[in-house]
């Protein structure tokens, strides 16, 4: 039976609606095709702070089995370095362990949140001396007459 | 005596004859006559170059009948119509992303002891070492007598990444940090001062901490 399934490729057609009802129906499934240009079906493996879900298929190839959802709040406005530091390593295969189960993490309080890259907004990074300088500017005084 | 080598084909027949593999590497058609003297059955090697045709009546005809009935144009849209149904072989960069390695040379950043205390002591070894002399660094004593910098700018359009500085760094003070997501719009959003420098390595600890350990057998 399931050898006649294979043979017909019945299972790539109940893979398809799997995925469209994984995606939220049909209305789901069109806007995520139009957020993320692909639609997959996966494993959720965790949810970061800023509410970006990481998924995992192992039906995909090396590169393609793991990806993230990036949070709603986002829109359209989605970029790569929306990933947290913590959730870093696992999307680039540097670890099959997700952070909440990787122990050896280290967890300081001087450690900060939102590695996203602002370039091109308001809170971008303008550089500045840290020091005051070495020569100073030699200022003429003003004449008393 | 370059001449006579260039025309003479009967010093090359001879070599052939007296070895057959390396005239199957080097034999070259000379005069328009293509030879086939080269071997087609040497266990272990294999014949890459072009072959010539098999001239023979039934296989003329064949490729005379392929030619016109344009089996190839066939064949090709077949290949591309079989590719509509695969997997693509690329990644959809902003959510999928490519394997990196722990030895990843990105963005810099300065990192802190885990109480908190950076770790530059100021040693200047990096800016000695930096081959693009891309690092500025000005030392002074702070206050309560330990040795800290003052400045500590990076060109990061200067920098070529090569990974020196955090060699020669005897504290694991500068690293370059996995992230290669820093583009700017800017080119002055690229000159790195220690902040910056210091909140690269408070935002990325977790991974950077766990690059080192998943290398510390290789240091």
């Amino acid at each position: 039976m399931s050898n006649i399934t294979k043979f017909l490729a019945l299972d790539k057609v109940a893979t398809f609606f799997n995925i469209i009802k994984q995606n939220g129906g049909i209305r789901g499934s069109l806007y995520k095709l139009y957020r993320q240009d692909e639609l997959k079906d996966g494993t959720l493996v965790g949810e970061d702070k800023f509410g970006n879900k990481y998924f995992e298929n192992p039906r995909f190839f090396y590169g393609r089995n793991r990806w993230v959802e990036y949070s709603d709040k986002y829109n359209m406005n989605y970029d790569g370095s929306q990933v947290p530091a913590e959730w870093f390593g696992w999307l680039h295969y540097k670890t099959d362990l997700p952070p909440h189960l990787d122990p050896s993490r280290p967890k300081y309080k001087w450690m900060l949140d939102g590695n996203e890259n602002l370039s091109g907004t308001t809170g971008q990074y303008t550089p500045y001396s840290t020091t005051r300088p070495t020569v100073e500017p030699w200022q003429p005084k003003p004449r008393s007459s | 005596m370059s001449l006579v080598k260039i025309f003479s084909v009967t010093s090359r027949v001879r070599a052939a004859s007296a070895c057959n593999i390396r005239h199957a590497q080097y034999s070259t058609p000379t005069g328009g006559k293509v030879e086939t003297v080269y071997p087609q059955e040497v266990p272990g090697y294999k014949y890459v170059n072009a072959e010539d045709p098999d001239m023979s009546f039934k296989a003329m005809t064949d490729r005379a009948a392929q030619t016109m009935f344009w089996t190839e144009l066939i064949r090709g849209f077949a290949v591309t119509f079989a590719h509509i149904f695969k997997e693509p072989a690329t990644i959809n960069y902003p959510f999928e992303k490519g394997p990196l390695s722990p030895r990843f040379r990105g963005e810099h950043a300065l990192r802190r002891y885990p109480s908190g205390e950076e770790r530059c002591i100021a040693c200047k070894l990096c800016e000695a070492i930096c081959p693009a002399q891309a690092i500025t660094i000005e030392a002074e004593e702070r206050k309560d007598g330990s040795r800290r910098t003052t400045r500590y700018d990076i060109d990061m359009t200067k920098c070529i990444y090569c990974g020196f500085c955090q060699e020669a760094c005897p504290v694991d003070a500068i690293v370059e940090g996995p992230n290669f997501e820093f583009s700017t719009e800017t080119h002055e959003e690229l000159l790195y001062n220690k902040e910056k420098l210091l909140s690269n390595g408070d935002k990325w600890e977790s991974e950077i901490a766990s690059n080192i350990k998943a290398d510390h057998l290789y240091r």
